[in-house]
């Protein structure tokens, strides 16, 4: 069978996370196995005024149901089409896709760094992670928002008992500022941790944590988003440019990119 | 009794009409994933240079319409990686290896296809004298008919195997370059390549790709791609045509077949369904066993004008 199938899966349950903000989970997917954190489906969209499919990513696997979740926010006109799928409705789903996130060591505190909608990857990883065995203890959560009704899933996100930071710019809910000042303090008062940094967010979050690994020698991995036509690396349209020169795919070479490589 | 897909394009045998187009299906080894490529009826290569291009800055690509603009800027590995790192998996292959050439200067296409001459799997070039997306070279040639004749004629010199001329849309008759490749010494035309378009964001006033304007392509240009077929198989060219141009399904094909294309490529319908051509060879078959005909060869040409 090969790596990357097209499956038609049916939608087992919708919910609306308020603030535009939607979930959707469905199934079978039945190349569930070969899903990864970081991974992210490519969705069609029937519709004449869409072209393309949408990549969203990977939010959570079922694998005793064999589904999955994405989580997404109302943006653009596929957003907004992906909204009005109800229970029941049956999608056209191409994945998983791209490369996921390289898994951390044990002894290492692993920091995730969620902005807005960069949230659903992050949470897979730590899930993934709290499953596989690693201490929820030193896995710290930090999710950035403009205001409240941004930081979405904040019981779910608890539940997986680990350290949980939300961090709005109004300050309705957790700290006050960006999410990135936190988490620089927390790397600058624990010199002696081994810490590894993963990102998803939107391109100004992305370019600060980037920034963080560079300046304070912390390694990790950041999550890109990129319009993409095909999603599977023939067409060469979601490219980002690399530090070393050159560009690289953002559906086959990524979508997760190590810091301090790519131009930000 | 099972229909006859084969067709025959310049003593090349295609086991079905059904190829995939340039720059859509990479240099194959990315699509291998999701199927067969022995599958297809043929593959065609992205564009190849003689020195590595890093392609344009993104954005590169926006959705339109019923279809994409793009301006990918020719991104590729150059010839040496080329033929070093991609032909040993396009060699194994059992379908028809196409690969298109891109230059800047005449004596670049002619230096490309005189390396490709000496790898024997290689059954075909095709000549990008059309792609609108490069500062220097690219369409300039097949909006010339001097230049497009000059080009092939150049390249049928170092070139053993039959060429395919990749023509424009972007000229006021196709078939005036159609028949200049077929006075140079071209075996075949693939009509078309992607029309010149643009897309504008009117809530940044921005033009949504970096090169401003870039290729249109998709089910949008299937009509322009259908009359420039019309044309060229009704002119004074008698080369075979390969129609290219927002090919979604089947009955796409069919359309093309019955204006004169012998063979089509697919190109933008692989970005939404990566199997596209293996569900159009499907397809086709169903078609013809509903049609009674026993082969795709009988459609050529027979469309049925008013």
């Amino acid at each position: 069978m090969s790596k990357i199938v097209s499956e038609e899966a049916v939608i087992t349950r919708r919910r609306d996370l308020h603030n535009n903000y939607y979930s959707l989970t469905f199934g079978p997917i039945h190349s569930l196995s070969a899903c990864r954190p970081g991974n992210f489906v490519h969705i069609k969209l029937p519709t004449s005024d869409i072209y393309f499919r949408r990549a969203m990513s990977v939010a959570a696997v079922y694998p005793d149901t064999n589904e999955l979740e994405i989580i997404f926010r109302v943006f653009g006109r596929g957003t907004t089409r992906l909204a009005t799928f109800r229970t029941g409705d049956t999608l056209d789903v191409l994945g998983p896709l791209g490369k996921g996130f390289a898994k951390p060591r044990k002894s290492d505190r692993v920091i995730c760094v969620a902005g807005g909608i960069g949230f659903p990857p992050l949470f897979y990883l730590a899930s993934d992670l709290v499953q596989a065995g690693f201490d929820p203890k030193k896995i710290e959560f930090f999710y950035g928002g403009r205001s409240a009704p941004d930081i979405i899933e904040r019981s779910r996100i608890k539940k997986l008992g680990l350290n949980f930071y939300p961090v709005t710019e109004d300050g309705s809910v957790g700290r006050t500022g960006l999410v990135t000042q936190f988490v620089r303090d927390m790397i600058e008062n624990g010199r002696k941790e081994k810490f590894v940094l993963y990102g998803c967010g939107p391109e100004g979050m992305l370019r600060a944590t980037n920034q963080i690994g560079l300046d304070l020698s912390v390694p990790g991995e950041l999550a890109f988003e990129a319009p993409m036509p095909c999603g599977i690396g023939v067409c060469l349209g979601c490219v980002v440019p690399l530090v070393k020169g050159g560009y690289a795919r953002v559906c086959a070479d990524g979508p997760v990119f190590k810091i301090g490589e790519v131009v930000l | 009794m099972t229909p006859d897909l084969g067709v025959s394009i310049a003593g090349v045998s295609f086991k079905n009409p059904i190829l995939t187009a340039s720059g859509c299906c990479g240099y194959g080894e990315e699509l291998a994933d999701l199927f067969p490529l022995a599958k297809l009826g043929g593959l065609v290569t992205k564009s190849i240079t003689k020195n590595p291009r890093p392609g344009h800055p993104p954005p590169r690509t926006a959705e339109t319409t019923g279809g994409m603009i793009n301006a990918i800027g020719l991104a590729n590995v150059g010839i040496d990686e080329f033929i070093a790192k991609k032909i040993p998996f396009l060699e194994k292959q059992k379908t028809t290896i196409v690969v298109n050439v891109a230059g800047s200067k005449i004596d670049e296409y002619v230096e490309l296809c005189a390396r490709l001459n000496d790898i024997a799997r290689v059954d075909m070039v095709e000549l990008n004298i059309s792609c609108p997306n490069v500062d220097v070279g690219g369409i300039e040639f097949g909006t010339d008919p001097k230049l497009t004749e000059e080009t092939v004629r150049r390249v049928r010199k170092v070139f053993a195997r039959p060429i395919i001329a990749k023509l424009a849309p972007n000229v006021t008759d196709i078939s005036k370059i159609a028949i200049a490749a077929e006075n140079g010494g071209a075996d075949a035309v693939s009509v078309i390549n992607s029309v010149v378009g643009m897309a504008v964001d009117p809530e940044s006033w921005r033009t949504r790709i970096t090169n401003n304007k870039g290729g249109l392509t998709g089910p949008a240009i299937k009509p322009i791609a259908l009359a420039a077929v019309d044309r060229v198989y009704n002119s004074q060219c008698k080369l075979p045509i390969i129609g290219i141009g927002g090919i979604t399904n089947a009955s796409d094909v069919v359309e093309f077949l019955l204006v004169g294309a012998s063979a089509v490529q697919i190109g933008t319908a692989l970005f939404v369904e990566p199997d596209a051509p293996l569900k159009m060879v499907e397809g086709l078959k169903r078609y013809l066993a509903r049609k009674k005909l026993s082969s795709v060869r009988e459609l050529i040409g027979k469309v049925r004008k008013y």
